[in-house]
């Protein structure tokens, strides 16, 4: 009798807490279930004309999110099966997420790639072999040849990108000072910084002080055939003799009030309308990506030149595709994802629907298509990027695995522009995190 | 469980940012000293138990769970991308005797504990005071004044940050006026840090609530007895008001270390740790670590260090509290 009453006397109890407990733990899992599961049906099919449900992931501005978003409908309205559950981010909290996606296999069926991280996931079999999608006539041939890896395509490449420098024409003509002119050389840089600084009014500079950005003098020693700070991606590579030369530039200049002081340098913010170096008219000349030189060119409209990146024997900057759609391993759509990125890439409707929102299309025809409509920022970057192309090297960024090289590199040569550390120094620091850095690439 | 991953490191702050631990630990301390434990479990607490069992679940697989697990993986190297490695001791070891940059966002979190923790309670204390008065348009000024807490650190906050210490802000500006030549106060790495514990004091609003309902909590007849006795009002102020408020005191310096220490978003957006990592937090080396770097192993490992860093602060705090914290409840003395 007693044990029975105390039954009754659990189980409203009981039935409250089962539903609740439930939806709790439900709703944990939801988010990435519940588009998982919604094409059930496509996920025996494997052909590209079965119903899908594709997982689309990419990341970048408001204007790429909207663009993007217009061609998905655009694809779903000529492809009534293939329908999209799109996700789209800043670029940090992108590649915050796609690391636990990877670690849980939920990759997107279509996910947006950076060169800086491609090898990383193929290496990982992350990513699927894209090699049978027939780009020929939409990609160059060559520019496809340098984006195999290990002589498999793991992503379709998007757009073309590189790094030129972009000048304020209109104010070095003013002070008289001698303009920049493509394929000059480090020395024609260095001495056009010190004119400027001779000609041009106090508080206005020639150059940045680029002492803590490690690309730059990348630019410097691969100039000179010296080859990249991780060479194939798994030797360090810093050469001394070069780096002090090259620091001892920027620490001569700094003295002498060549590039701004340390403390106004660190208060630029690059494209920001107020605190960009270049639209606050404090710096004449920086460096600017394919990708954001309609920024600067809007925030001085009509006063820009372009050219390149100092070049040295072996060229200089560099020109190349870094932003593909890839397709994850995992997917249960491949073909029909395969097929929306064909279409992506090579349809004029879509490439006059995504524009030049993630750079100049890749695909010659579609550029054509787009030339007579663009804007005077479009216009530019495609200058820059006709500037940078000649003499480019290839794109080497930091490898997955030298992020601590890389913070380390900025905040020990910001030590350095305040005078807390000396050259020497520094060197020691980067060279001790180099090391780390190589052995965890050989790992 | 991938989703979990993802909250190891909020769930170890989340245990220790809930407040109401501490009273709760007070009094189980009370009990086990008491010597009144009982471990049997009854009918009535299994009742119990049933009834929280939404959150108690929620609770073991959604917090307790990430704990324990980013204690095994702080052994471990873990990428996220490929499956934890037990490395044994190792992270542990190239934090303590490898890595500058532990010691460094150490030195400078202690800083800002030492320096932002007093900051921000003398400050809000004096206005809390200045708040329990009775004057016209009083629930306005209240709002006005905890209006700075509400917008936190956010992206506004940065850009108003640089306006004010930037090279060619309000505050250099008004310094020009004296003839003084002002330097980029955020991008300095002398100063930047300076900067953030202002932002950081200005932020007083919920400290002072405490305050504001402490003060109110204090017998008005205190004071009457103290004036007729001819006690001045800085007396008063000694005598009556800081004795009484102790308790409050105390509360607010355990929560604003256990806060200082973790303080992430302004260093986050307004100076990114820089410049010459002057400004770079504990925490927010963490974060890098575990969501720039990809070192999950060795970002748990930071974390247990600072949960440990954090308790034995936490614990000399409550073992001092005794020599100047005035309980009223304990009939007058200080216990």
């Amino acid at each position: 009798m007693k044990t029975q009453r105390k039954w009754l006397k659990w189980l409203p109890v009981t039935l409250i807490s089962v539903p609740l407990v439930l939806s709790g733990c439900g709703s944990n899992s939801g988010g990435s279930a519940a588009t998982a599961s919604t094409a059930p049906a496509a996920s025996s099919a494997g052909n590209a004309d079965a119903a899908a449900k594709l997982k689309v992931m990419w990341w970048g501005s408001q204007a790429r999110h909207d663009a993007t978003l217009k061609d998905l409908e655009l694809y779903t309205s000529k492809n009534p099966n293939v329908t999209f559950a799109p996700e789209y981010t800043a670029w940090d909290g992108y590649w915050e997420k796609l690391p636990t996606l990877a670690a849980s296999n939920t990759l997107p069926d279509v996910l947006q790639m950076d060169a800086a991280y491609i090898q990383g996931y193929a290496k990982r079999g992350l990513l699927a072999d894209l090699s049978d999608i027939d780009l020929s006539g939409v990609v160059d041939s060559q520019v496809l040849e340098n984006i195999k890896i290990g002589g498999k395509v793991y992503g379709v490449p998007l757009s073309y990108n590189g790094q030129g420098i972009v000048y304020n024409k209109e104010a070095l003509e003013a002070a008289g000072v001698k303009l920049p002119a493509n394929d000059w050389s480090w020395d024609d840089f260095f001495a056009y910084a010190k004119e400027a600084h001779e000609k041009l009014p106090e508080g206005q500079y020639g150059i940045d002080d680029m002492t803590n950005i490690w690309e730059f003098y990348q630019y410097y020693q691969t100039s000179q055939g010296k080859g990249p700070i991780f060479k194939d991606g798994t030797t360090f590579n810093l050469d001394k003799d070069t780096w002090m030369k090259f620091q001892q530039i920027y620490a001569d200049f700094r003295k002498d009030g060549i590039v701004p002081a340390a403390d106004q340098q660190l208060s630029f913010k690059e494209n920001d309308p107020q605190l960009d170096s270049m639209a606050s008219g404090k710096v004449m000349l920086r460096t600017a990506s394919v990708g954001s030189a309609s920024v600067i060119e809007s925030l001085l409209p009509g006063k820009l030149g372009v050219n390149n990146i100092p070049i040295g024997e072996a060229g200089g900057g560099w020109a190349q595709s870094t932003i593909f759609l890839s397709v994850s391993e995992g997917s249960a759509n491949k073909e029909q994802a395969k097929a929306f990125i064909k279409w992506f890439v090579s349809d004029k409707e879509s490439g006059k629907t995504l524009g030049l929102t993630r750079g100049i299309p890749i695909n010659e025809e579609v550029f054509k298509e787009l030339e007579p409509t663009l804007a005077s920022g479009d216009l530019f970057a495609k200058e820059l990027l006709e500037a940078a192309k000649p003499k480019a090297l290839p794109f080497y960024p930091a490898p997955a695995g030298a992020e601590d090289f890389v913070k380390t590199y900025k905040s020990e040569m910001e030590a350095v522009m305040f005078g807390q550390a000396t050259l020497e120094e520094a060197y020691q620091t980067l060279l001790d995190k180099g090391k780390d850095a190589e052995a965890k690439l050989n790992k | 469980m991938f989703t979990l991953s993802y909250y190891y490191w909020f769930t170890i702050y989340r245990v220790q940012q809930s407040s109401t631990i501490y009273p709760a630990l007070k009094r189980g301390l009370a009990m086990l000293n008491k010597k009144q434990s009982r471990w049997k479990i009854t009918g009535h607490d299994i009742a119990g138990y049933v009834f929280i069992s939404p959150w108690l679940i929620g609770f073991l697989l959604l917090t307790l769970w990430p704990i324990l697990q980013s204690f095994y993986l702080s052994f471990t190297d873990y990428s996220l991308l490929d499956s934890p490695t037990w490395t044994g001791t190792d992270n542990y070891e190239s934090i303590f005797t490898k890595d500058r940059l532990f010691m460094k966002s150490l030195t400078v979190t202690f800083t800002f504990v030492l320096l932002a923790v007093p900051i921000k309670l003398f400050f809000s204390l004096m206005v809390a005071i200045l708040l329990n008065k009775k004057v016209r348009g009083l629930n306005w000024y209240r709002t006005a004044i905890y209006f700075p807490s509400l917008i936190g650190g956010s992206i506004a906050v940065s850009a108003l940050w640089r306006n004010m210490f930037g090279l060619d802000g309000y505050v250099n500006h008004v310094l020009s006026w004296f003839g003084i030549e002002g330097i980029g106060w955020i991008s300095n790495p002398d100063t930047a840090l300076g900067t953030l514990i202002l932002l950081n004091a200005w932020q007083f609003g919920s400290t002072m609530v405490i305050f504001l309902a402490g003060l109110k909590q204090i017998p008005k007849d205190l004071y009457e007895s103290a004036s007729v006795d001819g006690a001045s009002k800085l007396r008063q102020f000694f005598k009556i008001t800081i004795p009484m408020l102790s308790p409050v005191m105390f509360f607010n310096l355990v929560l604003g270390i256990i806060n200082a220490f973790q303080m992430f978003t302004s260093a986050f957006i307004i100076t990114q740790g820089g410049p010459a990592n002057g400004t770079y937090m504990y925490v927010l080396f963490l974060y890098e670590k575990a969501f720039k770097q990809y070192e999950m192993g060795y970002a748990s490992a930071l974390a247990w260090i600072l949960l440990v860093i954090i308790a034995a602060f936490t614990a000399i705090n409550f073992l001092v509290s005794k020599y100047w914290v005035f309980y009223e409840s304990d009939g007058g003395k200080a216990k």
